[in-house]
């Protein structure tokens, strides 16, 4: 089989083109009348908010969803069935956004697995080779004979890339592609990306990130609440503002920053972290006052994650010590935690901070109350005005979480955790997931508890939202402090940081 | 980390159906409350209509004698309502274990368990000529220890190992029933007794209750329903239980360590357990002989799973099982039907309550 395509497809018709593309579920349209052409050769952006529709599209060109009404042709033939096989046949290949490794299987036994050659598995050897050769051609590097789950999260998504073209993808679908990588993983996927299109693959990219379709993508169409707002533009016409205001129906302010939030002065240190060795984290030292946001920037898997269960008490250090308004702290049982004032808002929401299947009104309460409850109704209404305060979008407080969206289930969160006002915020990841509007409230929401006088440490990955929300910026590489920033930041510093070099 | 262990297979047949918080009665809850469990009894009872047939009888004729049996017969209702204290007794506790995807299965052990640690203190030289009213307090106090100890060894095997609490509690009831075994023939037995048995329970046996006419155990499982609802609603014990059992992770950031709930919980069921295994003998058999395991640990399960979870369901799926059996039992004499037939009725039910509870679950997936 050919993996590069001829000449002659790409002179021909468009890769894929869908006309009047239509998917209900229920009555809510989650893609309504789009179309949409994908060229051979080309980067294609597809951009848009939370919910916009941009899933349920790949889903629909890779065959894992029906759509209501329209019609997709591939290289100019009509689709008659949507079938995953048969679109894998017409070398459409999808990377979702969460990735479908088996996490006990090896890099080599997860490529066998999603391309079964007959009835018996191939030598390992040949497996191993074969791994091998798609890393070396497409220079992704992937490590062998470890399973998926000790692969990093870059590793993962370049397994799960190398995974669709050993299946000579001629048609790339990635979702979401950089939302778990650094800067420069993201960089350099965006690099592979580029050669792949133009070895005359068709690629799609869908992103929240505008600077990665200004920087990386030839054609972008945009969408907003399943219509298309920007029809396959070319990039080089498009600026990050003209693409934000189509995404988002108006000129978006970026995240809210500290320079929205007027000056206050910064008081005694709060939280110490001194010499602090555990897992990843090697000799990592650093103080948060009173008033002040520490941003830890860094590529994720840095340790970023002990840092997280460390401050927020779930695991003490193995070496050196943790104070907070002086008290050393080690393992805090979690009410401890809450009596201190300490807010956590976790790196994932749904599994270390709310239960989904329960009620609005049951989850505010998680953490807090004595050992005796109200009934249902009363404890209704007490959380019907925080739900009101805190601006959470819900069919009342009887709802339950799972009925939220990610912004709205994040505003309870922060409506439990920081009332009342904490004396320091431990926010890992806060705005991750979320849509500009949201991320911005949620900002909005760690800057004023700062300005209240919390000690904030925000764990990000983002550089341009720690850019704007921190006083000061400590990055983490190898599990060590790498370097340590003050305002105006010097981004190529904070980049050499990132990269480990000191 | 190895958080409570679930078993995948049990897990969506039990903790699927129940919304623990969410208000209100939406179409959603009223299916999986009501129309599962009826569902799954009415198909029972009409393949057992066709099982019937089989054997030559007529199924409606069977089935009103069912009836008979229960309402008309002499004893009847008094039989239904004696015969449903221990299932709901255990079913209450094992409602709030499945709530907390806590799936034991172990309740017979610790019934048996409660069963010969109170009937040992109750016939021990010395104690058995205390106050009957003493008697009684300290064999449900013993036999809610013993019972909860030996539920609890499931909790310490998962904490410390990650052992599997569905097998452990399974292998402790054949454990508990051995112990038994020997307790009869050497440990408690009754030297005048020719087989293998305990002393009569004596003084520590349960009062009939004027007006109801059955044991005070029956009393004791209608006064433990709405005390266990009150626990699950209005207390912290309660809300930690469900909390568990949607999100052990989420529990142990926010509230307490997992560990801690899954013992009280599991601790519960033991107790409750061990209660019920003493009611028997002190209002039932009135001593342990080698046929006291009857399997009312097992029935248990079917009667939490039927009855939804909830406490007040149990209540209602305790006395309607005692009470199909106990009619089954007329009917079966009677019409000169095997006596299988009761326990093939309580197998069918289960296989249509779980096969209810995945097509329930099917719609719910087709209907955005």
């Amino acid at each position: 089989m050919n993996t590069v395509v001829t000449d002659a497809r790409v002179d021909a018709a468009p890769a894929v083109t869908a006309r009047a593309l239509t998917r209900r579920f229920g009555s809510v349209a989650a893609l309504d009348d789009v179309d949409i052409v994908l060229r051979a050769g080309e980067i294609h952006a597809l951009l848009g908010e939370n919910g916009a529709g941009k899933t349920t599209l790949v889903r629909i060109l890779a065959g894992l969803e029906h759509p209501t009404d329209g019609e997709v042709e591939l290289w100019g033939a009509p689709v008659q069935q949507f079938a995953a096989r048969a679109a894998r046949r017409h070398g459409v290949a999808l990377v979702q956004q969460h990735f479908t490794l088996v996490p006990t299987l090896t890099a080599e036994q997860n490529l066998v697995l999603a391309r079964p050659t007959g009835r018996l598995l191939p030598r390992r050897g040949d497996a191993t080779n074969r791994l091998r050769s798609l890393v070396e051609r497409f220079g992704l590097d992937v490590r062998g004979g470890v399973p998926a789950s000790e692969l990093s999260v870059g590793e993962q998504q370049r397994l799960e890339i190398l995974r669709a073209l050993d299946a000579d993808a001629s048609i790339l679908l990635l979702d979401e592609p950089t939302a778990v990588l650094t800067a420069a993983e993201a960089e350099s996927l965006l690099a592979v990306c580029r050669r792949l299109a133009d070895e005359g693959r068709a690629v799609v990219i869908i992103t929240h990130r505008l600077a990665e379709v200004t920087a990386g993508c030839d054609r972008v169409t945009v969408l907003r609440d399943g219509k298309v707002v920007l029809a396959d533009a070319a990039v080089s016409e498009q600026s990050k503002h003209t693409l934000a205001e189509a995404m988002v129906g108006r000129t978006s302010s970026a995240t809210i920053g500290l320079a929205q939030m007027g000056d206050h002065e910064l008081g005694v240190e709060r939280i110490q972290v001194h010499h602090v060795t555990v897992g990843h984290l090697h000799d990592v030292s650093f103080a948060v006052r009173a008033g002040e946001v520490l941003g830890v920037a860094g590529v994720d898997g840095n340790g970023q994650a002990e840092l997280e269960s460390l401050l927020a008490g779930v695991r003490a250090p193995d070496e050196g010590t943790i104070t907070l308004d002086g008290d050393r702290v080690e393992v805090m049982r979690p009410r401890d935690r809450i009596r201190r004032g300490v807010a956590y808002i976790p790196s994932d929401r749904y599994r270390w901070g709310m239960v989904r299947p329960m009620s609005i009104a049951d989850n505010i309460e998680l953490g807090r109350g004595g050992r005796w409850r109200t009934g249902r109704a009363a404890r209704h209404r007490t959380a019907e005005p925080r739900l009101t305060e805190w601006d959470v979008r819900s069919a009342g407080a009887a709802a339950p979480v799972r009925s939220l969206s990610g912004g709205n289930a994040q505003k309870l969160l922060l409506a439990r955790e920081m009332s009342p006002v904490p004396g320091a915020v431990i926010a890992c990841h806060p705005t991750r997931g979320l849509d500009p509007l949201a991320s911005s409230v949620i900002a909005e929401r760690v800057l004023g508890a700062a300005a209240g006088g919390a000690a904030v440490v925000w764990i990000g990955v983002e550089l341009e939202e720690l850019l704007s929300v921190s006083h000061r910026i400590v990055v983490l590489a190898g599990g060590r402090v790498t370097g340590e920033f003050l305002p105006p930041f010097n981004r190529n510093a904070i980049g050499l940081a990132m990269g480990g070099d000191r | 980390m190895s958080a409570v262990t679930v078993d995948p297979g049990t897990s969506g047949a039990g903790g699927s159906g129940v919304e623990v918080a969410a208000g209100g009665v939406d179409r959603r809850r009223l299916v999986s409350t009501i129309g599962v469990p009826a569902g799954a009894v009415l198909a029972s009872l009409l393949v057992g209509a066709v099982l019937i047939a089989l054997e030559g009888s007529n199924p409606l004729a069977v089935y009103a004698e069912v009836f008979r049996g229960v309402f008309v017969e002499n004893r009847g209702l008094r039989n239904t309502a004696i015969g449903a204290t221990p299932l709901v007794l255990m079913g209450c506790g094992l409602a709030i274990a499945y709530r907390s995807s806590l799936y034991t299965i172990g309740a017979e052990g610790q019934y048996v368990i409660g069963a010969v640690a109170a009937t040992a203190w109750a016939t021990a030289g010395g104690v058995r000529d205390l106050p009957s009213p003493l008697l009684i307090v300290g064999c449900l106090v013993i036999a809610a220890i013993a019972g909860s100890a030996w539920s609890c060894i499931s909790a310490a095997l998962n904490t410390r190992f990650g052992t599997n609490i569905v097998i452990s509690s399974l292998l402790l009831t054949y454990v508990g029933i051995a112990i038994m075994q020997w307790a009869i023939r050497v440990g408690i037995r009754d030297p005048e007794s020719f087989i293998p048995a305990s002393r009569m329970i004596g003084d520590a046996a349960l009062p009939i209750v004027p007006g109801l006419n059955t044991h005070l155990g029956f009393v004791i499982a209608l006064i433990v329903v709405p005390v266990l609802s009150v626990v699950m609603s209005r207390t912290r014990f309660g809300y930690r239980a469900d909390v568990l059992g949607h999100n052990p992770n989420a529990l142990g950031a926010n509230e307490v360590r997992e560990s801690r709930v899954m013992f009280g919980v599991l601790g519960l069921v033991g107790a409750l357990a061990g209660i019920a295994g003493y009611i028997q003998v002190a209002g039932v058999t009135q001593r342990i002989n080698a046929e006291f395991s009857v399997g009312y640990g097992y029935t248990a399960i079917l009667v939490a799973l039927l009855g939804r979870m909830n406490l007040v369901g149990v209540l209602l799926a305790g006395l309607g099982l005692s009470g199909l059996t106990i009619g089954l039992d007329v009917a079966e004499r009677t019409y000169d039907l095997p006596s299988s037939l009761t326990g093939l009725l309580q197998a069918l039910i289960i296989i249509f309550v779980v096969l209810a509870d995945a097509i329930a679950g099917r719609i719910e997936l087709r209907r955005p």
